[in-house]
């Protein structure tokens, strides 16, 4: 028996097929449903994202979260839709292109009661009872009679036909995170005294009959399934697993055909959808794990699964069916041809960063990925994220910068058969990873490193000609024109700045401007450990994402006394990721003190002086020239330290671009046909958009300005053509 | 002045391999072969000293004694700051040892009339340590094996050299030139070859020449010149588990089995 005969047998198990209801799943992959940014109005998007997927293995391939109705308007969000015929046709690229590869496609039927804000239909949801959203901000919901129950049960049965003639094969009752079928299910929103509310049965009603209707009008074709939070976490006043969760599943079984389970709710999602930072693989099958002993239907759950071993013993343990993911499915939709073809290492492993995520939250921008940068850009791009076309020169290429950037365009450049010498300074592949991935949580974000660092390795084998040099001196202008390449890319990366500099007032802060103090630090400053720290700490922050709460935690678990004076609200991004519930609670836990609203006039020797931003006066006068129109802040105060931590902005290292640009002149001589730049090395930016900045730039090489990007194939309603089927297009008023 | 350092293209194995039919050797198809990690050194410790150098004082020749397949790896030193290149080429190589491989050696270096023989402290799939210690012999040259630092200054009649002991003791030896060295990773940081230079190592010519060209004669070379001979090449036997299948009668019974081999 071989290596690779091993590999197979091992993971066998993951490869067979189960029934769900009229089909079988081919194997025990699945893409849950989640969220691209595409809905039903980039058909093309849709039908490319979700198909790749198909080839890449899964047995299945939802949609996001799909709206039955106008009255679930999840605008600024977006959702897919299947309200008439023209979403029928755009969805219908997707299932087709799904079926190419013999996968099953999935729609998940949405209302979102009082969490729909409605912004685009202007339409008013209806709910059990009458109650605000705790997650959208100014939405009530109209609480429904019996005639709007019948009315909204209609909603579903019509959108689940049009699903059927969509072609999609699993077509869901979506009762997780909040939404409609489990607001009836939980006293936490269903307030009725009529046979809808108070008894478990008759809170249960509205959800058993929508399943017997959808299932009455499509169940013989389709598979039936529904997505279920079995615990919302906020104890009695919700859903508990041994109580109403496996209460329901039991009442349920016989009118559903596949199980999707979860835990929490909609303004705190990410219990589900866990970040790396607070939690691992399988993080939900203390609960999920419930479902199975009440059932005798499929049972899939999520749980940021990578690990083929771990998704066997799930499914050995009689733990979960079918393995659901939605994140390790977008950082590599080859996860299942690579475990079946035993190329572990060849799995892009999501790092559960949620930035995927956060684009839904934001409102709508395509969905991003930091591990895969080709996700999205899938159709509008014609990126494949396993195939690349091959060089179009014999050009060599001189990657100068091993960090998220520079090594990404390497791997490509590399994978389209250029030869690719690719430099660092640093004696790892990886450049800032390697230091985010230091800080507490954030292990698994050196994910991203891990693949590129095997794949380069394995390249390198595959072409001697190609090289990867570490741990050297830095190149200097003299040394990149010397080099002997046809191309360059500069990929140097950034720097957190010493003197303050920040987004608040775009220059340094008074008294850092100078010479650097021993007790100032910089972030790189505490990751590397170079500098002695002191008990009193305090974190100045002007930068919106983890840097300052990821410090705060490192130096407050470290023993320091830590307090965060913040001009942003702290950590706002990670209420895109998911991330700052928890992230505040863990601040509070170890007892670090944050002064919002506050920024720093100066830094003297041991002190700060802070101030509240909004400690002017609120009235606005015009007094003439040099002086201010508002009354003057009168909130400055020092405040005491031992060690000043400065997250305020970071800087492009951009010497060496700048050096080679200024000697243009000299590149034709030297035989250089272009130089281009990079990732934080352009501009700081995230990650993830780094690593697409390497990847666009390696397809782009060959065109004639590859700095700026190709345009895209745009998806967008087209004027003189209507959407609707027999709709017109022309201006047209009433009256 | 001339530095000469011989280079020898080394294998490394895949992660499954097969032995050759007559069982003395890997079969080369399951080898990766590349320039030796300890010649890489003893390579930048002649370019450095070459550097240090005015231009064109010192000259940096590099020899290996292999088929032209080596000739890969006499380009990447070439790439890598060598000015000259030579391949002595044995159609009897596959028997030779350290030895024969010395006489090859020994034979340029006097014909080169190099200041210093800098050699790798040993070859990262043989690990003899021998080949370097061996030219020395032949040559009757004084040599210093694992040298970790080494002061020389072009044209000097001596050079100063440490060695690390244990215990941290380090031995800081003189030695007259000409000299055979063998240098100890560590020493330095090998550089990394440019675009350009690899560019231009690939334009550049590489000497061939025959063991008869040197004057060695068919018993001096390969086998017939080796004073050793590989017997052969295994895996020696693992540790042994057995899965025991069958009704309880069975399974005793292959115990049993068991049970008496091992008692023997």
């Amino acid at each position: 028996m071989t290596h690779d005969d091993l590999t197979i047998s091992k993971y066998d198990l993951l490869f067979e097929p189960i029934k769900i209801g009229p089909k079988v799943l081919k194997n025990r992959f699945y893409q849950v449903p989640h969220c691209i940014g595409a809905g039903s109005d980039k058909p093309g998007f849709q039908a490319a994202h979700r198909s790749i997927k198909a080839e890449g293995g899964w047995g299945a391939i939802n949609t996001e979260y799909c709206s039955i109705h106008p009255e679930a308007d999840d605008t600024h969000r977006v959702s897919a839709r299947i309200w008439d015929e023209g979403d029928v046709r755009n969805l219908s690229a997707m299932t087709s292109e799904i079926h190419k590869y013999g996968a099953l496609a999935g729609v998940e039927l949405w209302y979102g009661g009082a969490h729909a804000p409605c912004m685009e239909t202007r339409q008013t949801a209806r709910g059990p009872s009458q109650y605000a959203s705790e997650f959208e901000s100014l939405t009530y919901c109209h609480e429904m009679d019996y005639d709007d129950i019948r009315r909204v049960q209609g909603f579903y049965v019509e959108a689940a036909r049009r699903a059927r003639d969509a072609g999609f094969d699993i077509i869901y009752c979506y009762g997780a995170h909040s939404y409609l079928p489990l607001q009836f299910l939980s006293k936490y929103y269903n307030k009725r005294t009529d046979k809808y509310g108070g008894s478990f049965e008759n809170r249960a009603r509205f959800w058993i009959e929508t399943l017997e209707q959808m299932k009455a009008a499509v169940g013989s074709e389709c598979a039936i399934a529904t997505r279920f939070a079995v615990d919302t976490l906020i104890g009695e006043e919700g859903i508990e697993v041994e109580r109403d969760g496996l209460k329901f599943v039991e009442l349920a079984d016989d009118v559903v055909d596949l199980w999707d389970v979860n835990v929490g709710d909609i303004a705190e999602w990410g219990e589900d959808a866990g970040p790396s930072r607070f939690y691992r693989q399988g993080h939900q099958l203390s609960w999920q794990k419930f479902v199975k002993q009440a059932s005798k239907k499929c049972v899939l759950g999520v749980g940021r699964f990578t690990d083929p071993e771990k998704m066997v013993e799930v499914i050995r343990n009689g733990e979960l069916d079918v393995i659901g993911a939605a994140r390790p499915s977008i950082a590599d939709p080859f996860l299942p041809q690579k475990i079946r073809d035993g190329r572990l290492d060849d799995i892009r492993t999501c790092i559960g960063c949620n930035v995927c995520i956060s684009r839904w939250e934001i409102g709508g921008p395509p969905m991003i990925c930091t591990q895969n940068a080709t996700a999205g850009e899938e159709f509008r791009r014609g990126w494949h994220p396993e195939r690349f076309p091959k060089k179009g020169s014999d050009d060599s290429i001189l990657v100068v910068g091993a960090g998220p950037a520079g090594s990404e365009c390497a791997r490509v450049l590399m994978e389209r058969g250029y030869v690719v010498h690719l430099v660092d300074s640093a004696e790892k592949v990886g450049g800032y990873v390697n230091d985010v991935a230091s800080l507490p949580g954030l292990g698994e974000w050196s994910y991203h490193r891990d693949y590129r660092e095997v794949q380069l390795t394995k390249l390198l084998k595959r072409n001697r000609d190609n090289q990867i040099a570490l741990g050297g001196k830095r190149l200097s202008v003299d040394d990149v024109l010397n080099y002997g390449a046809d191309k360059v890319v500069v990929a140097t990366g950034a720097h957190w700045v010493a003197d303050g500099t920040n987004c608040l007032t775009h220059a340094p802060i008074p008294g850092l401007d100078g010479a650097r103090r021993d007790n100032v630090l910089t972030p790189e400053d505490v990751i590397r450990g170079t500098k002695p720290i002191g008990k009193r700490v305090v974190i100045l922050n002007a930068d919106p994402y983890y840097m300052a709460p990821s410090l705060a935690q490192k130096l407050a678990e470290a023993g320091h006394q830590v307090t965060v004076a913040t001009g942003v609200e702290l950590g706002r991004y990670m209420h895109f990721t998911l991330e700052a519930p928890n992230m505040h609670r863990m601040l509070h836990e170890l007892h670090i003190n944050v002064l919002g609203n506050t920024w720093a006039s100066r830094v003297e020797d041991g002190r700060i002086e802070l101030y509240n931003i909004w400690g002017d006066g609120h009235k606005r006068t015009y007094t003439g020239p040099g002086k201010m129109p508002r009354s003057a802040n009168t909130t400055h105060a020092w405040h005491e330290f031992d060690t000043l931590v400065l997250v305020t902005a970071r800087r492009s290292d951009d010497t060496l671009f700048r050096g080679l640009k200024a000697r243009a002149s000299e590149w034709d001589a030297r035989g250089i046909k272009g130089v281009y730049v990079i990732g934080d090395a352009w501009a700081p930016k995230l990650i993830a958009d780094a690593t697409f900045d390497g990847q666009r730039l390696a397809r782009e090489i060959e065109e004639a300005n590859p700095q700026e990007p190709k345009p895209y194939r745009r998806e967008a309603a087209v004027y003189g053509s209507p959407y609707q089927p027999g709709g017109s297009y022309e201006i047209r008023y009433q009256g | 002045m001339k530095i000469l350092v011989p280079v020898k293209r080394v294998a490394s194995l895949d992660d499954e391999f097969e032995l050759r039919d007559d069982g003395r050797d890997v079969d080369p198809d399951f080898c990766e072969f590349d320039l030796n990690e300890f010649d890489e050194y003893a390579l930048e410790t002649a370019v450095l000293i070459k550097e240090s150098a005015p231009e064109g004082a010192v000259e940096v020749v590099v020899l290996t004694i292999g088929p032209d397949d080596a000739d890969d790896t006499l380009r990447k030193a070439l790439a890598k700051g060598a000015d000259r290149a030579i391949r002595v080429d044995d159609a009897d190589l596959g028997d030779a040892d350290r030895v024969a491989i010395a006489r090859a050696i020994a034979k340029v270096a006097e014909r080169e009339e190099p200041g210093l023989v800098l050699c790798g402290a040993q070859s990262s799939d043989f690990g003899h340590a021998q080949t370097g210690m061996s030219v020395a012999a032949l040559l009757g040259w004084p040599r210093v094996a694992v040298v970790s630092r080494l002061d020389y200054a072009p044209g000097t009649a001596t050079a100063t050299v440490e060695r690390e002991l244990e215990g941290g003791l380090v031995e800081r030896l003189e030695v007259e030139t000409p000299a055979v060295l063998t240098i100890q990773l560590g020493i330095n940081t090998p550089r990394y070859a440019s675009l350009r230079a690899i560019k231009q190592a690939n334009a550049k010519a590489i000497e061939s020449l025959a063991p008869a060209d040197l004057g060695l004669s068919a018993g001096e070379t390969g086998g017939a010149g080796a004073l050793s001979r590989v017997r052969r090449v295994y895996v020696p036997e693992r540790g042994k588990s057995e899965m025991i299948e069958g009704t309880p009668a069975q399974q005793a019974a292959r115990l049993l089995e068991i049970i008496e081999e091992v008692q023997g």
